[in-house]
């Protein structure tokens, strides 16, 4: 057993995503809201909710729903936003209700399963059993790639050379 | 080691009289030269040379005190200007930048200075009889070696034994210090708080007399370490620089040092002035731009304390409590709005930093293609946003770069042309309205409009009826078109054939404009009109269903109320004549979620334009004119097509900002060739 991982402790903040229960490091949350008014982005990919202003910054919101290819439901009262930073990057994420925050040590986290695979298995990062229930450690770097939208980008600005001196 | 604050502040002055040392040699080589000049750059070698030094860039020091020593000799006119002596400066001046890098890369000065100090050494010597190389500079070691003189090794000695130190200190005053006296006798005054002045140099006398360049040192011996002392002198009003260096005794002496300064009690009490080198701080944009948004915020919560202002009269009347809240509410805004424009002058520069570039680029290829130029810059010192200057020095210097290799004709082809042999480029800054114009005339050979058509059928830009078709503007607007190239030959200064398109979309992206307007023969002036600032442009709100959407104004030309049945076709595309033109139509809903419009009859069409181009946009409803300040998606959407970015409008919610300029690119010129041609 690995004595430096095996005594360290975690905290994720739980939330519901359809049936499933989830969790995100603590240390990657910014805040949580409540739903607010979300302005639609034309031309945004489709997981891409819209845009809101957090204290005068824009923070694209995305559904977790939609980019876990859950069934996309009405947003209800308990949904919340939770916003998350990485790196330079900050985005908001709609769930459908947040639980509590899990304490746990890092010695129960077991890795994915096998089984899963494909475009799901860079979201998680591991399965922590706490009880009776499994909580899935969602990986946020994995969910903010941006392969999609850089593809996008891409096609739209072409091959675009470097500014060079001439006519 | 040093902080990197004072490694900042040693970096900017370095900026500072990098420039100076540019600027004034390009004067030097217009052999326009006066002692004034010579006495500037030595000035600047000199004081490169001593905070390098103390900051310990040795190369560096090494570099500026040949600089200095050459110009100490073209000052005393021992030395001519000559135009190698020029270029070898020239080549100095690249090496000092060289080294600047680094620094400022982090790293030490470690670039190779051997070959362009051999050469200033080598023109050092040439035109003197009786070299004086003193091969280091004082102020160049770490450490003084004296040369003692008994007395004075003796009185270190015998201070270091009782736990003394001995410093040099070489004071240099600002230039345009006045009473250089007094600047003395405090500088006097306040170190012999800290210890004894034992010599100076100039003599003490003379100093009091005020009879002395700008600079004197003197030796002190204190308790103090070598920073306090530096602090000292540093507390000093118009003190431009000082060096303090440890002195250590060896060897036999020269130097002549026997003057102690008596204790003097001069003129009492004199007001000591603040300091003076610390006025400024240095700010992190991005904090500035946090301050920007928290200034929006509190814009917002005025708007909200507004309404209920409203509400509260509307309850009560107007009673007390309600205006008072009024009150407040005006108050917050007038100072929200102060704070705003103060933020925003934060983040202003001059365009100077990007203008000095540019003497030196015009002389190179001017030199390399044998053309004479006179590079004429006004109005350095317009300020602009500093994301705008970064952005326009690109473009810039394309720009000036064309105009010597295709604008302005070698000096025997202006002759034939009865021209003088020296052509002119005329930088010129200024603002207009709220924005700023920059302007490049040159008055070389213009650019011809046939050749424009002939050559873009060639490059297949269009075919040759509709380059007949197209009006001699519309033709010149081929310049600015992807792998357009007029030169005939590629040069390695321009001509590639991918400039000018990049030039106008760098432009463009900061809600900039360029055109041209062009005199065959007599010469060709680009205009450039920039946006004061990034963060803030005005804007036309329009309506979408529930949502507002912004149009940049720079890019509205009307708006227009039209029928449903005014609307017209070309072929697929919807059309509308406003005043015999004919103007191509976008719905703002088809853009924006792919829905048919409601049925109205009466539609609204903002009508964009940019350059000769104008397309209409119809929209549910006009909402008016407003200040919006503009904020990206952020990096997670990144550029999202048709949209400019986001605004916060006045009740939190976000808006969203078309691209206009892609919308108008992006409607084809061969539509509206074609509609035009109907």
């Amino acid at each position: 057993m690995n004595t430096h991982s095996g005594d360290l402790e975690e905290q994720v903040v739980v939330f519901q995503l359809a049936n499933q229960i989830c969790g995100i490091g603590i240390g990657a949350v910014v805040e949580i809201i409540r739903m607010e008014k979300i302005t639609q982005v034309p031309g945004a990919p489709d997981f891409v909710e819209g845009i809101i202003n957090i204290r005068g910054r824009v923070i694209p919101v995305i559904d977790l729903r939609t980019r876990f290819e859950f069934e996309a439901l009405d947003f209800t009262d308990s949904s919340r936003i939770i916003i998350v930073e990485t790196g330079d990057t900050t985005v908001g994420m709609i769930v459908d209700a947040v639980a509590e925050v899990l304490k746990f040590s890092s010695g129960n986290v077991s890795p994915p399963p096998g089984i899963i695979s494909g475009a799901g298995s860079d979201y998680v990062r591991g399965i922590v059993l706490d009880g009776d229930r499994l909580v899935i450690l969602v990986n946020i770097d994995g969910i903010l790639k941006k392969t999609e939208i850089e593809d996008l980008e891409h096609i739209l600005s072409g091959p675009e050379e470097p500014v060079q001196q001439g006519v | 080691m040093f902080s990197d604050a004072e490694i900042g502040i040693f970096l900017e002055e370095l900026e500072e009289k990098v420039q100076v040392i540019n600027e004034n040699i390009l004067i030097l080589e217009r052999r326009e030269a006066n002692s004034a000049v010579i006495q500037e750059i030595f000035r600047a070698a000199h004081t490169i040379k001593g905070s390098s030094a103390v900051m310990g860039y040795d190369k560096m020091a090494r570099l500026t005190h040949e600089l200095e020593n050459l110009f100490d000799r073209l000052r005393s006119g021992a030395l001519q200007v000559s135009t190698p002596l020029v270029d070898t400066l020239f080549e100095a001046l690249d090496t000092l930048k060289l080294l600047q890098k680094e620094i400022v890369a982090g790293g030490g000065d470690n670039g190779d200075i051997e070959a362009v100090v051999a050469k200033l050494r080598d023109h050092h010597n040439d035109n003197c009889p009786s070299p004086t190389l003193d091969v280091a500079a004082p102020g160049a070691e770490p450490v003084v070696v004296e040369q003692p003189d008994g007395l004075l090794e003796s009185m270190v000695r015998e201070a270091e034994l009782k736990g003394f130190h001995a410093f040099r200190v070489h004071v240099t005053l600002d230039s345009d210090c006045q009473m250089k006296e007094i600047r003395v006798f405090l500088v006097f005054e306040t170190l012999q708080q800290s210890g004894e002045i034992i010599s100076s140099a100039p003599p003490a006398e003379e100093l009091q007399e005020g009879r002395f360049g700008h600079e004197f040192s003197l030796v002190l011996l204190t308790g103090d370490d070598l920073d306090q002392v530096k602090n000292l002198v540093l507390s000093i009003a118009e003190i431009k620089s000082v060096m303090v260096t440890p002195i250590q005794f060896r060897e036999t002496s020269i130097q002549a040092e026997k003057e102690i300064v008596k204790n003097n009690n001069g003129p009492a009490a004199i007001e000591r002035q603040e300091r003076q080198n610390i006025k400024t701080v240095r700010v992190d944009v991005q904090k500035l731009d946090t301050l920007m948004n928290l200034v929006g915020e509190l814009v917002i919560d005025r708007t909200r304390l507004d309404r209920f202002a409203e509400i509260f009269e509307s309850k009560y009347g107007s009673d007390e409590l309600a205006e008072s809240i009024s009150d407040i509410s005006n108050h917050l805004s007038q100072v929200s709005r102060d704070l705003q424009v103060e933020i925003m002058k934060a983040r202003m520069l001059p365009v100077a930093n990007v203008f000095n570039r540019l003497p030196r680029l015009v002389r190179d290829v001017a030199q390399k293609l044998g053309k004479e130029i006179d590079f004429v810059v006004e109005g350095k010192e317009t300020e602009l946003d500093r994301n705008v200057i970064e952005v326009i020095g690109d473009p810039l210097i394309h720009l000036i770069r064309n105009a010597v290799d295709h604008g302005i004709e070698t000096p025997l082809e202006r002759e034939t042309a009865g021209k003088p042999r020296t052509g002119t480029i005329h930088l010129k800054a200024s603002y207009m309205e709220s924005q700023i114009m920059i302007t490049i005339t040159d008055d070389g050979r213009g650019v011809d409009v046939e050749n424009i058509r002939r050559l873009a059928v060639k490059r297949g830009l269009c075919d040759e009826m509709q380059a007949a078709r197209l009006s001699d503007r519309e033709a010149l607007e081929f310049i600015f078109a992807p792998g357009f190239s007029t030169a005939g030959t590629v040069s390695d200064i321009s001509g590639r054939g991918v400039g000018m398109d990049i030039v106008r979309s760098q432009i463009e992206q900061i809600n900039g404009s360029v055109e041209f307007a062009t005199r065959p023969g007599h010469g060709t002036t680009f205009t450039i009109k920039l946006p004061l600032t990034l963060a803030i442009i005005k804007a036309l709100m329009v309506g979408l269903g529930d949502s507002v959407i912004a149009f940049p104004l720079i890019y509205v030309v009307e708006t227009i109320i039209i029928k449903p049945t005014d609307i017209k076709y070309v072929r697929h595309n919807e059309v509308v004549v406003v005043r015999g033109k004919v103007l191509p139509l976008h719905r703002l809903r088809e853009i924006f979620n792919g829905q048919q419009d409601v049925e109205q009859d009466k539609l609204s069409v903002v009508v964009l334009g940019s350059a000769d181009k104008k397309i209409g946009v119809i929209v549910d409803k006009l909402i008016g004119e407003q200040e919006i300040v503009i904020k990206s998606l952020g990096s997670y959407l990144g550029q999202v097509p048709g949209l400019a970015g986001a605004t916060i409008l006045g009740d939190g919610q976000v808006g969203l900002i078309v691209d206009a300029r892609s919308l108008i690119k992006d409607t084809g010129v061969e539509d509206v060739a074609y509609a035009a041609a109907n």
